[in-house]
């Protein structure tokens, strides 16, 4: 098992123009940008669970990731 | 040039990668204006690799790859250390040296292009550690830059040799315990931005990359001065938070915490009089060609 983040719709604010998680994350293409939901979305597979997406945005107040087992 | 050259036979398309794929339909390649704002939505050139989790080192490949004024006429020269983990999975031609080499081959390079395409821009970017670049390397370093050759040096500056395990490098801070230097460093940081001013670099910038926008700006300017005018230098703070002993999430902070108007990153620039006047006529020029566009695009709207 490994943890990776996950982005609740819900939180996320890509629709207001948020790439916080999308530009800090270490990994490429990992963290995108859905264009049609306008939110933010993790890329499992390249995901390497490292947290720094869950820090930069709750810092932003947003609280929009967490990890999650898979 | 743009996409031309990694078009894909229509036959062969289907047992391409879908990473190869991705690069053709939506990488940036000969896009004008590309930067730190196509990232999350056009395909980025850096594949996975194995870096450790949470390494600044991969966030600064991003932002340096995102903003290369023209990755599909630059060929980029890497050393042993970390950042050659990443080199094999880069979209941009590159050239692995031999640690502490990569100014050397890069200068045979620039002249080597120089000759074979006299029409035509090429850029030589040099992207190596620390220990690459100003202990094992110093030399060539500082003799490419004596000699006034063309191209951009960046130094992931994580303040150890990081693939080694942490031994001290000359950039490593006085007084700092690592695990291969547990009396701790008994010399200075060396400085090495001012040596690259003093030793003929026409641009010097040193930086962290708590800043895509930042790095974006660093970077073009380095590129395009050094094809016109000559060497530059660019050190990025790329803490390795696995020497230092940091979370996998901690490598922003860590950067914030050393860009402080005091700390030893606090952003500066050193740029020749000829190199500011270079990059003040680019703009007049960017000015003018816009408002070109828009007065060609005035009488249309005028009824
Ligand atoms: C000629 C030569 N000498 C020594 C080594 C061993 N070596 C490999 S990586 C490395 C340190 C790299 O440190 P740095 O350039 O700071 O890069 P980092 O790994 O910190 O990113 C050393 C000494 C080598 N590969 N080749
Ligand atoms: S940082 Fe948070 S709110 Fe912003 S885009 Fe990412 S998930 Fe959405
Ligand atoms: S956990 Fe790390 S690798 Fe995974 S999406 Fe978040 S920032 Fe990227
Ligand atoms: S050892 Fe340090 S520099 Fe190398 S990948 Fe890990 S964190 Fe990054
Ligand atoms: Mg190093």
């Amino acid at each position: 098992m490994y943890a990776v983040a996950f982005v609740e719709d819900e939180k996320c604010i890509a629709n207001k123009g948020c790439r916080l998680c999308i530009l800090y994350c270490p990994e490429a293409d990992t963290l995108k940008f859905d264009p049609v939901k306008k939110k933010a979305y993790v890329v499992e597979s390249r995901c390497k669970g490292c947290e720094l997406c869950v820090v930069v945005c709750n810092n932003a107040k947003h609280n929009a990731i967490t990890m999650v087992m898979r | 040039m743009g996409k031309n050259n990694l078009k894909i036979c229509s036959d062969l398309e289907d047992i391409m990668p879908p990473e190869y794929r991705e690069l053709v339909a939506s990488a940036t390649y000969g896009k004008e204006n590309r930067g730190w704002k196509d990232i999350g939505s056009a395909k980025e050139l850096i594949e996975e690799h194995s870096l450790c989790a949470g390494c600044p080192e991969a966030i600064a490949f991003r932002y340096v790859l995102a903003s290369l004024p023209n990755p599909e006429d630059t060929v980029m020269v890497g050393s042993t250390g970390c950042t050659s983990l990443v080199f094999p999975h880069v979209a941009v031609h590159n050239i692995h040296s031999l640690f502490g080499n990569q100014n050397a081959v890069a200068s045979g390079l620039k002249r080597a292009l120089k000759l074979r395409f006299p029409d035509r821009e090429k850029d030589v970017v040099v992207l190596a550690g620390d220990g690459a670049t100003v202990d094992i390397g110093l030399d060539m370093t500082l003799q490419a830059w004596f000699r006034q050759e063309k191209f951009t040096t960046i130094c992931f500056d994580n303040e150890l040799y990081a693939n080694t395990g942490g031994q001290e490098s000359g950039l490593t801070q006085k007084g700092f315990v690592m695990k291969m230097a547990p009396q701790g460093k008994q010399f200075n940081k060396v400085r090495m931005p001012e040596i690259a001013r003093e030793s003929g670099c026409a641009y010097v910038a040193i930086l962290t990359v708590s800043k895509p926008n930042l790095v974006e700006r660093v970077l073009k300017n380095a590129v395009l001065i050094a094809r016109t005018i000559g060497p530059t230098y660019i050190q990025i703070y790329t803490p390795c938070i696995l020497e230092i002993g940091k979370q996998s999430m901690e490598g922003l902070q860590e950067m914030r915490d050393a860009e402080g108007p005091n700390d030893r990153f606090a952003f500066r620039e050193f740029i020749t009089d000829e190199a500011k006047a270079f990059l003040a006529d680019m703009d007049e020029k960017k000015k003018a060609a816009a408002a070109a566009k828009i007065g060609t695009a005035a009488p249309a709207g005028v009824k």
